[in-house]
This record gives C-alpha cells, sequence and structure tokens, in this order.
C-alpha cells in the first residue's frame, strides 16, 4: 500500500492562452482511491487525459509503475484502465461485443471472452450481455463504460465522472465496484464534482481548482484545513433585507439567492440569534437547516465559490 | 396562440442563423450543385459558349462533293475540321481530344456517285461515350448533306430545264420537217401509185404473148413425137410375127415325129420279142426354140419414146419500169436527237454512323448512369463513413478509449479506411452486377478489369473522407460538407452527364478529381470496349489524387485526432 503506483510532479498544460492544469503533483499508491474534486472546467479531465497518455502534457512528469508516461506510452496501456466521462462505446454493438473489443485491443486474444463475461458479471449486466448499447437505459450504460474500464484488469484505474446522469441505484452499483477494484490493488484515481462520492470511496481527496491542486488529504484534514465551522441554510417566502444577520461576529454568507441564504458561524451558540434575526427582518422564514462542515464547505471557503459553480474564466 | 406561432417563428429563424450546417445545405450548396450543373449543361441548352468540336476528316474521294461538304462543314459555327490520312489517325485524334466526338470519312467515288445519281454515304464514326455531342453534330451534318444535294439538284434542274427549252426548240423545228416529209410523201405516193400501175398493165401484155407462143411450140413438139413413135411400134410388130411363125412350124413338125416315133418303136418291140431290151436307144428329137427366142415372145415392146423438145419461155421481161425519185429531206434528223451531254439528276448525300471504337454505337444510357451515380454513391457512402465514422468515435469518445487501449492512430486510420474502402468497391460490384442483369449495361471485354478503376476510386474516397473529417469537424457539419463535395466531385467528374459537355475551365479543373478519371476508364472498359491497359493511367491517376488526399488527411487528422 506504501507504494506509488502513480507519481505525478508539476504538470501542466494549457490550451493556447488557457491554463488548463498548473503545477499539479500529487501520488497514488497502489489499492488506494484517490479522489479529484473540482468544479466543471477544473482541470479534472485533463489531468486524467495526461495520465491517460492521450494528451501530451506541456511540462512536469508522470510515472507510472515507475515507468514515464510519455516515453512507454504503448507499454503502459495495456497496465491502465480509463473511463471517460461521455459513455464510450458502440451503440449499434451488443454489451458483449463492445467489451470483447476493448479487451483485445488490450492484448486480450482468446481470452477476451471470459474477461469480458467476468466484466459483465462485475457490473451485474450478464443478462444484457448480448443486447445492443443502444437499448440499454443510461445506468446500464454508465455500467457498461466502466465494465470496458476494467475488462482487462488493469493496474491503475482512471475514472472520470463515472456517475454523471445516473439514477442512484446505478450509482451506488459503480461505487461498490470501484471499492472492491481498490480492494484488488488497482490504484484508483476518481475524478468528480460531486463531494458525497468522494467523501464515501476516496481514501484521500485533491481540490482541484482552475488546474491547480488548492488542498490534498483525507476528508476530515481538508475539512479541518477549511476551519471545520457549521453553516445554516435558511429559505424565506419574500426577498430578506441585505445584511440582515450584520453584527454577529464570526457570521458570513457562503452563498445568497433571492429566498435564500447560506452563511457559515463560528459556534452553535450563534444559532439562535440568527434564527431571530431572520424572523424580525420581515422576509418571513420558510425552511431552516444547519450542516456539519463538509467537503463542499471546504472547497467554498477555500475558493469562494462553489463546486457546483461553473469556473469563470479570468481572462 | 398567436403570440406562441409569432415567438416560435423568430426563434426559428434564430435557431438556424446559428446553424452553420444548416445554412450550408440552405444556401451555399445548392448554388454550388445547381452552378457546376448550370455551366456543365449550358451547352445543351444552346447557350453560345466558346467551346469548338474538332471533327477529323478523312478524305479518300477528293471530288467535288467531298470539297462542298468539307467546305461546308469548316464553315460551321463552333466546329473546326482537323484533315488526317485515314481512320486509324482519325481514331486516335477522337481518342486524345475532347472536343472531337467523331470522324468523318468520304469514301473513294463519293463525288462520282452523287453525280452518276447514286446516293454515296458518308461515313461518321463515332465515339461512344460522346454520343451526345455526336448526335448534335449529326444533326448539323444531316442538315449539310440535305443542303448539298438540294443546291446540286437545284444546279441539275437549271441544266435541265436549258436542255428542256433546247429540246423544245428542236421539236418545233421537227414539226415543220415533218410537214413539208408529208407533203412529199404524199406526191411521192402518187407517182408511186402511177408507176405500178403502168407496170401490172406492161406485165400482164408481155406474160399473154409468152404463154401463146409457148402453147404452139408444144403443141408441135408432141406430134413430132407421136409420129416417131408409131414407126417404131409397127417394125417392132413385124419382129415378133416372124418370130411366131417359127415357133409354130417347129410345133407342126413335132408333133408328126412324136406319132413316126411311137409307131416305129412299137414295131421294133414287137420284133425284138425276147431281146427288147438290147433294143437301142432311140433317136433324139429336134430342138425347141431357144429361151431367150421365147423371152423375145415374151417380152413387152418398147418403144424408144422420147420427150419431145419442150419450148422454154423467155425469163426476160422487156419492161420499162418508170422511175419515182424519193423526196429529198432537208432536216438534219440527228439535230432533232438530244445530245449525249443531257445532265443528270444527282442522287442523295446520305450518311451512316458507326462506331470508332471496338464498343458498339448505340450506348445503353445505364452504361453511363451505372457508373455514374455508382461513384457518386461510392463518395457519398465512403466520405460519409470514414468521416462519420471518426467523428462519432471522437464524439462517442470511443476514439480515445480505443488510444487508452493501445491502438495508434495509424492503425485506427487505416482500418477504418480499409473498411470503407472494401465497403465501396463491394458496393460498385453490386451496382455493376444489378446493372448487368437489370439493365443489359456493358461490362467490357474483360468485366475484372473494372475492379481496377473501382479500386483506386474507392481508395480516394476513402481518403478523401478523412479530409473531410478534418475538415468538417462536427457530424452535423460532414454531412452538408460532404454530401456536397460528393455531388460536385461526381458533377464536375462527368458522372451525371457526360464530361465533353462542360466548358473547358471546368475540364480542366475537373483533371483534379478522381471522379473525371473512374469514368474515363470505366468508359474506356464499358462503351468504348478498349482492353485494361487503357484504363492503366486513369486508375493510376485516381490512386495518385487518393494518395494527395491521404498525406493532407494524415497530416490534419494528428491534430484531428488530438
Amino acid at each position: 500500500m506504501d507504494a506509488a503506483l502513480v507519481e505525478v510532479s508539476h504538470l501542466r498544460k494549457s490550451y493556447g492562452p488557457r491554463m488548463a492544469v498548473d503545477d499539479v503533483s500529487f501520488s497514488v499508491n497502489a489499492g488506494e482511491i484517490v479522489g479529484l474534486l473540482g468544479p466543471n472546467g477544473a482541470g479534472k479531465t485533463t489531468t486524467l487525459s495526461i495520465l491517460a497518455t492521450v494528451l501530451k502534457p506541456d511540462g512536469g512528469k508522470v510515472r507510472i509503475a515507475g515507468c514515464d508516461a510519455q516515453q512507454r506510452a504503448g507499454a503502459l496501456r495495456r497496465r491502465l484502465g480509463f473511463v471517460p466521462q461521455s459513455v464510450a462505446l458502440y451503440p449499434s454493438l451488443s454489451a458483449l461485443q463492445n467489451l470483447e473489443l476493448f479487451a483485445r485491443f488490450h492484448g486480450l486474444a482468446r481470452a477476451a471472452r471470459g474477461a469480458a463475461m467476468a466484466a459483465l458479471e462485475a457490473v451485474g449486466l450478464s443478462e444484457r450481455a448480448n443486447d445492443a448499447v443502444l437499448t440499454m437505459s443510461g445506468g446500464m450504460k454508465r455500467r457498461l463504460n466502466l465494465a470496458c474500464g476494467i475488462v482487462h484488469g488493469p493496474e491503475v484505474l482512471l475514472l472520470d465522472e463515472p456517475t454523471v446522469g445516473v439514477d442512484p441505484q446505478s450509482r451506488e452499483k459503480i461505487l461498490r465496484i470501484v471499492g472492491n477494484l481498490s480492494q484488488t490493488g488497482a490504484a484508483i484515481i476518481y475524478s468528480t464534482h460531486y463531494m458525497e462520492e468522494v467523501e464515501r470511496i476516496c481514501d484521500r481527496v485533491l481540490l482541484i481548482d482552475r488546474g491547480q491542486v488548492i488542498a490534498g488529504g483525507t476528508v476530515r484534514e481538508i475539512i479541518a484545513l477549511a476551519g471545520g465551522q457549521p453553516r445554516l441554510e435558511i429559505s424565506f417566502h419574500g426577498e430578506a433585507p441585505s445584511g440582515w444577520y450584520a453584527g454577529l461576529a464570526g457570521v458570513r454568507e457562503l452563498a445568497c439567492e433571492p429566498g435564500k441564504a447560506v452563511l457559515q458561524f463560528a459556534d452553535l451558540g450563534q444559532l439562535s440569534e440568527l434564527l431571530q434575526r431572520a424572523r424580525a427582518c420581515g422576509a418571513g422564514v420558510l425552511e431552516f437547516s444547519v450542516h456539519s462542515p463538509n467537503l463542499s464547505d471546504a472547497f467554498m471557503s477555500l475558493t469562494g465559490h462553489g463546486l457546483r459553480d461553473p469556473v469563470v474564466e479570468s481572462n | 396562440m398567436q403570440r406562441t406561432a409569432a415567438l416560435i417563428f423568430c426563434n426559428d429563424f434564430r435557431v438556424l442563423l446559428k446553424d452553420r450546417s444548416a445554412l450550408f445545405m440552405l444556401f451555399l450548396a445548392p448554388i454550388v450543385i445547381i452552378a457546376v450543373a448550370g455551366f456543365s449543361l449550358r451547352n445543351i441548352y444552346g447557350q453560345p459558349a466558346n467551346r469548338v468540336y474538332v471533327i477529323p476528316i478523312v478524305d479518300q474521294d477528293h471530288g467535288t462533293i467531298a470539297q462542298a461538304l468539307i467546305k461546308a462543314v469548316s464553315h460551321q459555327p463552333s466546329i473546326e475540321i482537323a484533315p488526317v490520312a485515314d481512320l486509324h489517325l482519325a481514331r486516335s485524334y477522337v481518342m486524345t481530344h475532347e472536343r472531337a466526338p467523331l470522324a468523318i470519312v468520304i469514301p473513294a467515288g463519293t463525288s462520282a456517285g452523287f453525280e452518276s445519281g447514286l446516293s454515296p454515304l458518308i461515313l461518321v464514326y463515332v465515339d461512344p461515350i460522346k454520343r451526345l455531342e455526336a448526335s448534335m453534330i449529326e444533326l448539323r451534318l444531316n442538315e449539310l448533306s440535305r443542303q448539298i444535294t438540294a443546291i446540286a439538284h437545284r444546279r441539275a434542274q437549271a441544266a435541265l430545264a436549258q436542255n428542256t427549252a433546247a429540246l423544245r426548240v428542236r421539236l418545233e423545228r421537227l414539226a415543220d420537217a415533218e410537214k413539208t416529209i408529208q407533203i412529199e410523201l404524199a406526191t411521192y405516193r402518187q407517182n408511186i401509185t402511177r408507176s405500178r400501175l403502168a407496170m401490172e398493165s406492161a406485165v400482164r401484155d408481155q406474160i399473154r404473148r409468152d404463154v401463146e407462143s409457148l402453147q404452139r411450140q408444144t403443141q408441135a413438139a408432141v406430134e413430132r413425137s407421136i409420129a416417131a413413135a408409131r414407126v417404131e411400134l409397127a417394125d417392132k410388130l413385124a419382129a415378133k410375127r416372124q418370130a411366131l411363125t417359127a415357133v409354130d412350124q417347129y410345133l407342126r413338125q413335132l408333133q408328126a415325129s412324136e406319132r413316126d416315133f411311137d409307131r416305129w418303136f412299137a414295131d421294133l418291140k414287137a420284133a425284138a420279142g425276147s431281146y427288147a431290151g438290147r433294143i437301142p436307144t432311140p433317136p433324139r428329137w429336134p430342138a425347141p426354140p431357144g429361151k431367150d427366142q421365147l423371152a423375145a415372145l415374151s417380152s413387152p415392146i418398147e418403144l424408144s419414146f422420147s420427150s419431145p423438145a419442150w419450148p422454154v419461155p423467155s425469163t426476160g421481161l422487156n419492161i420499162r419500169f418508170p422511175r419515182v425519185s424519193l423526196p429529198e429531206l432537208k432536216i438534219a434528223l440527228a439535230d432533232l436527237i438530244p445530245q449525249a451531254s443531257t445532265p443528270v439528276l444527282p442522287g442523295v448525300l446520305g450518311w451512316r454512323d458507326r462506331s470508332l471504337m471496338p464498343g458498339k454505337l448505340e450506348v445503353n444510357s445505364f452504361d453511363q448512369y451505372v457508373p455514374g451515380f455508382g461513384i457518386t454513391f461510392l463518395l457519398i457512402d465512403v466520405l460519409w463513413g470514414v468521416s462519420v465514422g471518426l467523428i462519432d468515435e471522437h464524439d462517442w469518445g470511443t476514439l480515445q478509449r480505443l488510444q487508452v487501449s493501445g491502438a495508434t492512430v495509424g492503425g485506427i486510420l487505416m482500418g477504418k479506411m480499409l473498411a470503407r474502402f472494401v465497403i465501396g468497391l463491394m458496393q460498385l460490384i453490386v451496382l455493376f452486377a444489378f446493372g448487368w442483369l437489370l439493365f443489359g449495361i456493358a461490362l467490357g471485354a474483360h468485366p475484372w478489369a473494372l475492379l481496377l478503376p473501382g479500386a483506386a476510386v474507392s481508395f480516394a474516397a476513402a481518403a478523401f473522407g478523412l479530409v473531410i473529417a478534418c475538415v468538417a469537424r462536427t457530424r452535423d457539419a460532414v454531412l452538408p460538407i460532404g454530401a456536397m463535395a460528393a455531388m460536385a466531385m461526381s458533377a464536375v467528374g462527368g458522372c451525371w452527364w457526360p464530361i465533353g459537355f462542360e466548358p473547358s475551365w471546368m475540364r480542366t479543373a475537373a483533371l483534379w478529381v478522381p471522379t473525371t478519371w473512374t469514368m474515363r476508364a470505366f468508359n474506356d472498359l464499358m462503351i468504348r470496349g478498349l482492353p485494361l491497359s487503357t484504363a492503366l493511367w486513369p486508375a493510376a491517376m485516381t490512386f495518385g489524387l487518393g494518395l494527395v488526399y491521404l498525406t493532407v488527411g494524415v497530416a490534419a487528422s494528428s491534430r484531428f485526432l488530438q
């Protein structure tokens, strides 16, 4: 568990004037799941594409299993599994045919059929083996997409938002499969902007924003790094006047929408005062909820914007 | 509802203005296709163009008709002539000149035959693949033949009218002469009648006199003959009588001797008794008259009667015939006979077309359209297959996944192009097979030879598909751009109509598209019926253009695949 299977150091990649990946460094050990957490456009997919050896970096180094990923890309690709963000499948082919095809590309010849069936079994699609992909639901396609990435039993698995747009049941299955894979010793890099998934399956988290790693460590470490303060989410019938919470020490607004506000406060003792002020402001309190600090709060605390907010280009 | 309709109406325009592909298909694509078709076919619709057809002419006649025809053809607008020595050179000329759809051969003896009233034929050797252009020229040739025939006929009719007038004059003179002859003949007939009557009278008199004289002479001769015969008869009768008297005396002596002997012999025998047997032979009887004497008695009396000397009538008629002279004809009949130089109405100048190539003359329209539209749809299918296939794989993410799976970019491109190349070739084979079965298209002497240009164009289409994929980038853009490129290449390259219809600049541009060379190869093999060797160069050019497309596509695809 201590040997770093993936080592990334000072990775840089730009598209014209826009810096997509800016001096990113991290490592992943065998059997470890590292989450890349960041909003859309933060540079997660570019980082994974460089790790998958399909994109050349402008600078920095990537070593996988001790080999330079750029110089020995051909040899490393068979040890890599890549699950792209899109459903990268041939729609008119059956699930089995898709899997067999990618298994053969990964070097499995006669074993391709067996590996494909095993992968289908792993993602719970054995019964749909001969069905065309286009007849499957979104969740099934996502699971098959994952199966195509793991059909050859990779040492390093790169997952780029594998649960986008899937139903809760499929998401649950996918997360369970990924957890199982890590137990076989695979080093997994899991890119997502779903904080809950990271909190649930990742051993470590890298918060990425605007191409840079702004924080790294376990979930607790990152939350602690951001201060670990609770937050209040409150909804009004009408629009609350600006500064209705002014004067309370340690309280700051994280987000504000018409009829809704998210406030971070220093300790739970301030809660009753905050609620009284809300009732007194005349907007009419509709509902409220108090949350313990999480990664999303930590991200917002560290970057000043939410995980779900797309990156706004500075230039 | 009206507000909804208005909003949707405006929004549709807004969406359309944002959709470059839709705008491309809406305006640019049809404009390009319309321009190509319009430029190509404007000659058919009679719009003046600066195109000039060149017609190689083989003059084996060197007569007036040949000269007239060559002059007439050369004066036709937009037609030039190229005199060549023989049909072989004419064939080479047509093969190497796009603007030469046919060759004309004027056979030896055409002028002579035409002038003598026959209907000689000009031979028009047509290149089957330029049949439509040749037909337009044949129409003009037909008109020229008709005009030449009409002019010759008018000239002959004028000459004939002059001869008729001269003949009419001669006939009038002949009528006058006839009257004169009639008068003289009447006089002659009267003279003849008179002479005949006189001669008949003279002949009758002389014949009567001669007959009377002859009767007299005959009578005298007969009488002389009768007298001589009487004398001779009396002499002969006296001789007969003397002979009869001698015979009568003998017979009397014989009867007396017989009686004396009988008595003597009886006495003798009685006297002899027993010696009667020793009695000697009695004496011999007198000899009877000889046979000649008896024959003379029985022979008829012959009279040496000789025919009289008959008088011979004189054979000459001493008649003097009257002299009747023939009337003198003062008209020279030779003048009245039509002269030998009477003009003959010339014949009809016609023409017959033949195929200049080994293939048949009459081209099945499907011989043009099966390969033409086969190439068009091959282009569309292969272009779309390669370009849409690559873009789809890019969009689906399978291209990236294939790369991560260890597939090389070169291998992916080669595999995709090879698949589409084979599919395109199979499509052509199926279309040609159906064309042969259903429409009876010609497959040439060696049908398998069609695979060569088919393979070349399928390769070029696959390579061009790679270029389109790199240019268009999106599926929405590939479909219109690919379709327009395929249609434009097909139209310019002569897939939809013979390339000879196109203006010069368009034919020059067409040398840079593979469809031109492929259609040339198909036409040579199928319609012209030429051997495989003729398709080698077009196929090589198609393949070469495919290599150019491939080079450009590979260079552009590295950027695309990133």
